[in-house]
């Protein structure tokens, strides 16, 4: 069994793996608007409650992690179930990946197409932006872990801006009444804010490979989906507080709400902050998508360097990112069902069952006994 | 559509002759695969030709088949 | 031959990049909106529109330099189903898409309030381009004229009534309503959406516009108006008085005093007793100063004060009950009482009180408690008066 390394010799540590999880998570930043169709004023809630549900399942990432150090996890599967039905199980990675890459792609050439240039045609930001994305892995996975920091701090800084700025307009009885909500809708909620934000960083498997001291890789990965997290439930508060009632009619709330900041006539048309810095996450977190997709199939292609692949890959994502929905209301109506179940069993259940599996065969040891 | 075929000309032509160089069989396999495939498909794109969605499949197989869907909110 | 295959692929990036100018509208090809007025037209099913466009090279010219006749705007005018058809029909006579982004107020006519919004208040919230900070008004008569009225000290019509409803504080006697609080009001089941009235006023040789009091609507269509002293004992209620005028009669009865509202806060608690009555707990603190008096009372005495301060309070109280009685003639929950209720007794709410809303809304008590103080009497201690015994 050869472990051939797809990365370059580069690796990360664990501060840039705190910030690379955060910028992540935060990329989803305008999903939250997805949830406010079942959860109203109560998506605060679910946000909490999510994070709550998201941190076992991604300690499970974890933990699978750091039992296999400086592997990834195409390796990790073949090690634990074995070559064919390990490879087949890395298959349903690669599809998570490649559809993952795609919808978010898709989200920022909606977003584009609808808010700020509806004259131009959508293939333009699909495949424009996707490239940049390319660009951005063909130089490796350090510099973006390096850029990590920045695009965090300059993130924080300009939603806890808005976030002051429309203190004024927020009326938090829109809060009230707490629990009005169905179960059954809080549950859709939480799946959802689960999924999307916090579990798509099951492709970070293929990134813990590259920290060059796993030990406490959960410490923070654990606290960058907490502050992660943080902004999400900064978003579902604002949104609420400033909207209140008119919250789920809008295409996308968070724009709604920053187009309301109105101050001296100077300060207003503030949508346009919102586009930039979902630009920049959604780019930090689709970049790390293309990265786990290329040394992903890369590896399990037994190629030396995810490299010459990438670009094909690339083009083969702007396609699927064309074609994959007819609409922004279908992608709305597909995220919050058929979108979520054909990955559940993958975010939640997988990496759990290959460390239990690992565990009762005590993989790792055998590994080891096998080097000495 | 003319775009299409200058850019992918030009992006093998940039990416093949090192892989031959340097005699990376495999890596020079995959990438043409991939390359292939890509090619046809933003061909057909760039000709208006219809291509299926793997979301259209999955919708059907979990709503339709499986029957997993969450109520509409209100 | 892979250095010349990467710059033309560098070229060919570049020339992708200009996708984005597809978008570009010039500056000379943009006819700038400032406000659009929605009135009935001849036929039944259409609408007349009329958008109120900058003149660009006019602005700033009249009355000085240019064409005293000329306007620095014009008021295009056409008909249409709908307002999106409308608005794209207006391209026959200007040339141009209008750019609406700079829109301040939309004025409906009263006609079509009473039709009913919802058909022409969609595309205001659904275009990407408009404010949802811009004023919503009613007028009475035409929007049309509405906007036509030249102002004295302002260039452009549509801008001069959003400045009036934006001073509303001046005299509380209206409440700026933009499009996200009258679409809030209407989302919401239990609560009635106002608007401000507005209304041409002819003296003379020159017209005027004149906003205030409020109309009410039921769901989209307008049923009811609010006049002045009503639309303030809305205001207090909903704490939205900023200042005023209250005119309080005086212990002796023999004049008024006059006070202005310095500041004013409003805070509401609802309460259900247990036999299912429902009671609003309204709190009031005011602070005014006296600003005129029309007798010769000697005013300024603590005790004089303290029943100056009752009289103002009498005063608030009138203006709040009256603006109830007037909204439960025709069960418009004007206050926002449901949501506050639905908001505190959530269960009992949808059980018992969310579907005969309009009929509950009738039968409210309520505890109305006014604090006033009066800080100070400006520069006259003692009127101006031959009586100086006292």
């Amino acid at each position: 069994m050869n472990e051939r390394m797809n990365v370059e010799r580069g690796k990360i540590n664990v501060t840039q793996l705190f910030f690379c999880v955060t910028g992540f998570v935060e990329g989803s930043v305008l999903l939250v608007n997805f949830a406010v169709d079942m959860t109203k004023s109560q998506t605060w809630m679910a946000v909490l409650a999510s994070i709550a549900v998201a941190i076992p399942v991604i300690y499970s990432y974890v933990a699978l992690a750091t039992r296999f150090p400086g592997l990834n996890v195409i390796q990790i599967n073949d090690i634990v179930y074995g070559p064919i039905l390990g490879k087949l199980i890395s298959l349903y990675y690669i599809f998570f990946f490649a559809l993952t890459f795609s919808f978010n792609n898709r989200d920022i050439g909606e977003l584009y197409k609808i808010f700020i240039m509806p004259d131009a045609p959508m293939i333009f930001f699909l495949a424009a932006f996707a490239v940049t994305c390319a660009y951005a892995v063909h130089k490796g996975l350090e510099p973006l872990a390096r850029v990590s920091h920045i695009i965090v701090a300059i993130s924080f800084t300009v939603m806890l801006l808005i976030f002051l700025l429309l203190i004024d307009i927020m009326d938090f009885s829109n809060f009230l009444p707490l629990f009005d909500v169905p179960l059954i809708s809080f549950i859709h909620s939480v799946h959802v804010i689960t999924a999307i934000p916090f579990c798509e960083s099951i492709a970070f498997l293929m990134i813990f490979g590259s920290l060059d001291k796993t030990e406490k890789a959960a410490k923070y990965v654990i606290w960058g989906l907490i502050s992660g997290g943080f902004i999400l439930l900064n978003v579902a508060v604002r949104n609420t507080a400033v909207l209140g009632n008119t919250e789920t009619i809008w295409t996308s709330t968070s724009f709604e709400s920053t187009r309301l900041i109105d101050i001296g006539t100077v300060l207003t048309r503030m949508d346009l902050w919102v586009g930039v810095i979902q630009t920049i996450l959604i780019f930090f977190k689709a970049s790390l998508l293309l990265y786990a997709l290329a040394t992903s199939v890369a590896q399990i292609l037994g190629l030396k360097s995810y490299l010459p692949i990438l670009l094909p890959l690339t083009a083969i994502e702007v396609i699927l990112s064309a074609t994959v929905y007819q609409s922004p209301v279908d992608h709305a109506m597909t995220t919050q069902n058929a979108g979520i179940f054909y990955s559940t069993p993958l975010l939640y259940f997988t990496p759990a069952i290959t460390l239990l599996i690992a565990v009762i065969r005590k993989l790792p040891k055998s590994k080891r006994r096998k080097r000495s | 559509m003319i775009y299409v075929l200058t850019i992918y000309t030009l992006v093998a032509i940039i990416n093949l002759p090192p892989l031959i160089k340097n005699g990376q069989k495999r890596e020079l396999f995959a990438f043409i695969a991939f390359f292939i495939v890509a090619f046809v498909l933003s061909l057909l794109y760039a000709m208006d030709i219809e291509i299926p969605s793997p979301m259209e499949g999955l919708k059907y197989l979990i709503e339709d088949f499986m029957g997993l869907k969450y109520p509409e909110p209100k | 031959m892979k250095n010349t295959a990467v710059k033309i692929a560098t070229i060919l990036l570049m020339i992708t990049l200009l996708f984005g100018c597809l978008d570009g509208r010039e500056l000379s090809e943009l006819e700038i909106v400032v406000g659009i007025g929605i009135d009935s037209a001849d036929d039944p099913d259409s609408i007349k529109l009329t958008a109120q466009v900058v003149n660009v090279s006019q602005l700033g010219l009249s009355g000085s330099g240019g064409d005293p006749d000329s306007k620095p705007y014009w008021n295009a005018a056409t008909t249409g189903t709908t307002i999106f058809e409308a608005i794209r029909q207006i391209t026959h006579k200007t040339g141009n898409r209008l750019f609406v982004p700079h829109c301040e107020v939309v004025i409906y006519s009263k006609d079509v309030a009473k039709q009913g919004l919802y058909k022409h208040l969609d595309f205001f919230l659904r275009a990407i381009e408009m404010r949802l900070t811009s004023f919503i008004l009613i007028a009475e008569g035409k929007a049309g004229e509405v906007l036509d009225a030249k102002p004295q000290t302002e260039e452009l019509p549509a801008v001069n009534i959003y400045n009036l409803v934006k001073s509303y504080g001046f005299t509380s006697h209206l409440y700026d309503v933009t499009l996200k609080e009258f679409s809030s009001r209407l989302i919401s089941e239990a609560t009635a959406p106002v608007a401000p009235l507005i209304k041409v006023v002819q003296e003379g040789e020159n017209k005027d516009v004149q906003v205030m009091g409020l109309a009410v609507f039921k769901e989209d269509k307008m049923i009811d108006e609010l006049n002045m002293d009503e639309t303030r004992g809305l205001l207090w209620v909903i704490n939205e008085v900023k200042s005023g005028v209250l005119i309080v009669p005086t212990p002796e009865e023999s004049g008024v005093a006059v006070f202005e509202i310095e500041t004013a806060k409003g805070k509401v608690k609802p309460e259900i007793t247990d036999d299912g009555k429902i009671i609003m707990h309204i709190d009031i603190k005011l602070q005014a100063n006296l600003s005129e008096q029309t007798t010769a009372e000697k005013l300024a005495r603590p005790e004089i004060f303290e029943k100056l301060q009752d009289n103002m309070s009498e005063v608030v109280v009138q203006e709040i009950m009256s603006a109830y009685e007037k909204s439960s003639k025709t069960g418009s929950d004007i206050f926002g009482f449901g949501d506050m209720i639905h908001k505190k007794y959530n269960k009992k709410w949808h059980e018992q009180l969310e579907e005969d809303w309009e009929e509950i809304y009738k039968t409210i008590e309520f505890d109305i408690k006014v604090d006033s103080k009066i800080t100070k009497t400006n520069l006259l201690k003692n009127p101006v008066t031959q009586k100086l015994g006292g």
